[in-house]
């Protein structure tokens, strides 16, 4: 059988120091070198998506015809005008929100209560379901794709919300049982056993204690998760039909024309609005998540 | 082993209660399409005919008759090592010198994370200019101005770097992730060992072959494994960007796997493959967890 | 554990085989005339056109003059203008035998099988019905057709692929237009020696590359020789085949595309033409609004024009053949084939080509006078002048012919040996290989 995969773990948590208390010594060598090497690297990490913004305010002859990498000679709002009009952009704004938050609530859910049955209330099997969870961190998505779709077909699934919410939460859900896990194991057992003695019952102790406490861990999941459901083209591309129900990355294909032509500086502002959305949300959670994810890790 | 349990008494029906549900959803979307793949990876089935029994053929066409999938497990194995190289390497770096940094730190955070929130097509298309030599795309005019003429070449149609060029976004979109989550373990580092350390005279290698990194260990096995299996998984940028091409050369198991499915209309086959994808994402984590777990203990 | 494997694995049958084998045909494909009332409903049409163009506008205008006078009728269009994608989309569906009423799909060796199997009514029978068979250009309905002659598709386009070029630049490099294809290679070594890129091309979506490898064949043996190639009679070792698989390595050799061309996308190369940088391009009448108008960059637009395929000596077609493509055509699937589809499809085929043509765009029909957009050059008139002398035959797209595999793989070692990454020996070897392989699974 598999062993699990999350091992070890420090013996004990350091909180993360919030001003580091060390001596101030002069500059050197190393440190300048460090410095550039960081803003080097950040500005590789952000360079693309300034690129992305600026060349969705290029008139198409200059994007066609001009250097792609120098500043543009003129912007224009144009692109997002047209944008705006050859797509349904605010429907498959709405669509990829209705399935990322679906998958998302399955996903924090379902993840919760999982962890909660293995570490919490224990149980003989739970090494095997671990494992069982391990294969779908493992396992790449597309092998879904052509069994899911007969599936689908049989029970009337095709070209619905749930068709993609599930597959979607389906292939999260081992990642976020892990990431509970690992911090459910940090909750002192004197804690549960203080509620015990009170007379809770695992459901009470489950909405008192658990699911409070799991809030900064809820925040990681949803955010990271968010971030692959709402780019996601693969389940949607192949469950979803009708113009009504696609979403962001299917809608982006409407700008795409005959024989492989693309309008591709009214495609870049069309990718600037969808990923607006999450961007703000991810600007403004960043830190509960980076809490989480740095938790999360650290524990295990 | 004993159970972990850590509340004293819970009924069965509870356990079933929480179990249930996830598993469920489980069940369905993952694990059940598996054993169909499975099932079907016994067949000889394009969609619209019938399905017909064909034992093993399948796999011993696989292994024995198909220089595409050979060609292609190679390179999804190239493709892993360039990701895990940028990633963890990356990863390392960056959490490595942010710790000496004093200001800054949360910002260069979030502006590190970045990358993964755009989409891939934007991306695939992002490093098509990147890459491009006619007109002149950025690296090529980077090579150019550091006098490395020689070097410039449309890196997605020359087979001998097309594997390396596709591997490259996909390295540097994860990264910010993984760096996070090593960072968090770096600064949890006692600060007490590493002092002890300095004043003994340990310079900044050996302080962090002997100190930090053997107290991240852990937490790097972690993040190999989350590497490992998402470099498995690609799929998006290669497909976008190269399609797989030129020739083979950047034709990965998972594209190849998806267009003997959805164009070859060949869904046994498809499945056979996908049947070895599966046995290879197993192996590769179990390697991983008896490699460096044997490391730590030796 | 190993009891639920396999009641799973049971389960998994049973499902496969109700989706996969059940269903049917329900009504004969042959009955393309069904009685009964009509009785209005919400119709489906799934395509692969451009999201915003005419066809999909016309027949959305259609439809709703339709609804007026049958209330209830809505015909619902689905596009996925990517074709890769649409491709699976269409695959998936017709494995879960749910195909809408309408539906897109080239005359594919797969969708030769769903006509076999009787999923399709039978277009030729349904336009003599419908009295309007005649209409039709011949060639628009024979690029429809299986290779056996059949015709289950309806066109709704008629375009002509020209190979446009730039007089400046062939004038620069001292180089006239191409009276054989044999010329090409040379001509391009002179243009590249002026510094000019030779020719612009699309080698992301694969198919543009794939044109010139048919063009040989089909001036040395006529159209026959892809019947015969995807089939195994005839192979790439054979002389006509030989021809062409040298002649494309002479092309790479020359350096006629422009450098690193297979990661650079349509627009990528139209945009290389229309600045002046390249000399030539390959490309259908469905781009006369991009050239043939005064959109067009003012710098090359006295300077752009265009020629035919090129012969060869002793060829077996001659000047006014070349490609002509109709387009991706429509299907009807026959499951749902009834008095509704069929009073629909009379009432919006037989208004469809008048407002086609009034985009400025070739009707597939004859009946129609294109009317030229206000913005035209005169090259527009020209080009479509060219459409009044077509030959008998035309140069069948290769992607179209081929089965799938052997179409993937060929694609693939066609940029290979462009780029002389392989030898014309073992593009040979391999793509002969590849074909006796596949071409027997899917031409039983």
């Amino acid at each position: 059988m598999i062993t699990q995969a999350a091992p070890a773990s420090p013996p004990e948590v350091v909180p993360p120091r919030p001003e580091v208390s060390r001596r101030r010594r002069k500059p050197n060598l190393f440190r300048t070198l460090s410095r550039v090497l960081i803003m080097l690297i950040v500005i590789v990490q952000v360079y693309p998506l300034a690129w992305l913004f600026l060349t969705s305010l290029r008139t198409e002859e200059d994007f066609a015809t001009g250097d792609p990498f120098a500043l543009p000679g003129s912007l224009t709002w144009e692109n997002y005008a047209r944008a705006f009009e050859t797509g349904d952009l605010g429907r498959n704004i709405l669509n990829s929100f209705v399935v990322t938050m679906g998958a998302n609530v399955l996903i924090v859910l379902l993840g919760m209560m999982a962890a909660y049955a293995i570490q919490v209330l224990g149980f003989r099997l739970s090494k095997l379901v671990r494992g069982l969870f391990l294969i779908g961190i493992i396992v790449p998505v597309q092998i879904a794709l052509v069994p899911l779709f007969i599936d689908y077909s049989a029970v009337n699934l095709l070209d619905t919300y749930q068709s993609m919410i599930i597959p979607l939460a389906g292939f999260s859900l081992p990642m976020s049982v892990y990431l509970f896990c690992s911090f459910y194991e940090y909750i002192p057992k004197e804690t549960y056993e203080a509620a015990s003695l009170d007379g809770a019952g695992p459901y009470r102790i489950f909405g008192l204690i658990t699911l409070p406490l799991s809030l900064n861990t809820v925040v990681t999941v949803v955010l990271v998760n968010s971030i692959f459901i709402w780019n996601d083209f693969i389940f949607a591309n192949t469950f979803v039909l009708s113009e009504d129900l696609k979403t962001i990355p299917l809608g982006l294909q409407n700008y795409i024309g005959a024989m492989g032509k693309v309008d591709w500086t009214a495609t870049f502002a069309a990718v600037c609005v969808t990923i607006t959305p999450l961007l703000l949300v991810f600007l403004v959670l960043n830190k509960a998540m980076i809490q989480g994810m740095e938790s999360g890790a650290t524990k295990g | 082993m004993q159970p972990n349990r850590m509340l004293p008494n819970r009924s069965r029906t509870s356990v079933l209660v929480f179990l249930l549900p996830p598993l469920l959803l489980y069940g369905a979307a993952v694990l059940f399409p598996i054993l169909q793949s499975l099932f079907l990876s016994f067949f000889s089935w394009n969609g619209i005919s019938d399905m017909e029994f064909v034992g093993l053929d399948n796999y011993v066409r696989m292994f024995v008759a198909d220089d595409i999938f050979w060609r292609a497990f190679l390179n999804a194995l190239l493709y892993l090592a360039i990701c895990l190289v940028l990633q963890l390497g990356g990863a390392l770096l960056v959490a490595s010198l942010l710790t000496s940094l004093h200001r800054g730190r949360e910002l260069i955070k979030t502006l590190y994370l970045l990358p993964a929130v755009i989409s891939t097509v934007a991306i695939a298309f992002l490093f098509v200019r990147i890459y491009s030599i006619d007109p002149v795309g950025l690296l090529n005019q980077l090579l150019h101005w550091m006098g490395l003429g020689s070097l410039e070449r449309p890196w997605l149609s020359d087979v001998n770097t097309v594997l390396a060029a596709v591997s490259a976004p996909e390295g540097w979109r994860f990264t910010g992730l993984y760096m996070l989550i090593i960072y968090a373990a770096l600064i949890a580092v006692p600060k007490e060992l590493e002092e002890a350390a300095v004043l003994d005279g340990a310079s900044r290698w050996t302080l962090f072959t002997k100190i930090r990194f053997p107290y991240i260990r852990p937490v790097w096995i972690t993040t190999t494994i989350m590497a490992t299996t998402y470099g498995l998984r690609g799929f998006d940028i290669p497909y976008l960007m190269t399609n797989g091409g030129p020739g083979q050369s950047s034709e990965l198991l998972t594209t190849y796997m998806y267009k003997t499915a959805f164009t070859s209309t060949d869904f046994g086959y498809a499945s056979t493959i996908s049947v070895f994808i599966v046995i290879e994402c197993l192996v590769a984590v179990g390697l991983i967890l008896f490699l460096l777990k044997r490391k730590a203990d030796s | 554990m190993k009891n639920l494997l396999r009641a799973a694995a049971v389960a998994a049958v049973t499902a496969l085989a109700l989706t996969g084998c059940g269903g049917g045909a329900s009504t004969s494909p042959t009955n393309v005339a069904p009685t009964g009332e009509i009785k209005p409903r919400e119709i489906s049409w799934l395509l692969s056109r451009p999201a915003d163009g005419a066809v999909i506008n016309i027949m959305k205008k259609l439809a709703d003059d339709y609804g007026k006078d049958h209330p209830g009728f809505k015909l619902n269009l689905i596009t996925t203008p990517d074709r890769p994608s649409y491709i699976q989309k269409l695959e998936t569906l017709a494995a879960a035998n749910k195909l809408p009423e309408l539906f897109d799909t080239d005359a594919t060796p797969f969708a030769q099988q769903l006509a076999k199997q009787g999923k399709m009514v039978d277009a030729e029978k349904l336009l003599k019905t419908l009295d309007i068979y005649d209409d039709y250009r011949p060639g628009a309905l024979d690029y429809q057709r299986f290779d056996d002659g059949s015709l289950f598709m309806i066109p709704f386009q008629f375009e002509l692929e020209f190979i446009w070029y730039n007089k400046a630049l062939l004038e620069k490099a001292g180089v006239a237009v191409p009276t054989s294809l044999d010329d090409i290679p040379t001509m391009c070594t002179a243009l590249r020696n002026a510094g000019i890129t030779p020719i612009a091309i699309d080698g992301q979506d694969q198919w543009p590359l794939e044109r010139y490898i048919a063009y040989q064949p089909f001036r040395a043996a006529g159209p026959d020789f892809v019947q015969k190639l995807k089939k195994g009679e005839a192979k790439f070792a054979d002389a006509a085949g030989q021809k062409t698989v040298n002649w494309m390595a002479d092309l790479g050799k020359a350096k006629c595309f422009q450098d690193g061309f297979s990661a650079q996308g349509y627009s990528d190369a139209q945009n290389q033409f229309t600045s002046g940088q390249a000399a030539m391009y390959n490309i259908g009448t469905w781009e006369l609004p991009s050239l043939a108008t005064d959109k067009l960059n003012p710098d090359v637009r006295d300077d752009i024009d265009f020629f035919t395929l090129p012969t060869t000596a002793g060829s077996a077609t001659s000047a006014n053949e070349f490609v002509s493509p109709s387009g991706i055509g429509m299907a009807v699937n026959a499951k749902t084939y009834d008095p509704l589809v069929s009073d629909f499809l009379k009432f919006a085929l037989q208004k469809y080509p008048a407002e086609y043509a009034a985009t400025g765009a070739l009707s597939p029909t004859t009946t129609v006078e294109t009317t030229l957009p206000a913005n035209a050059t005169p090259l527009y008139r020209k080009a479509l002048d060219q459409a009044k002398d077509l030959g008998s035959k035309q140069a069948m797209p290769w992607d179209t012919q081929l089965d799938p595999t052997t179409n993937g793989r060929l694609q693939q070692e066609l940029v290979l040996l462009v780029q002389g990454n392989i030898s014309p020996e073992q593009f040979t070897a391999t793509m002969d290989n590849t074909i006796a392989q596949n071409a027997p699974k899917f031409f039983k």
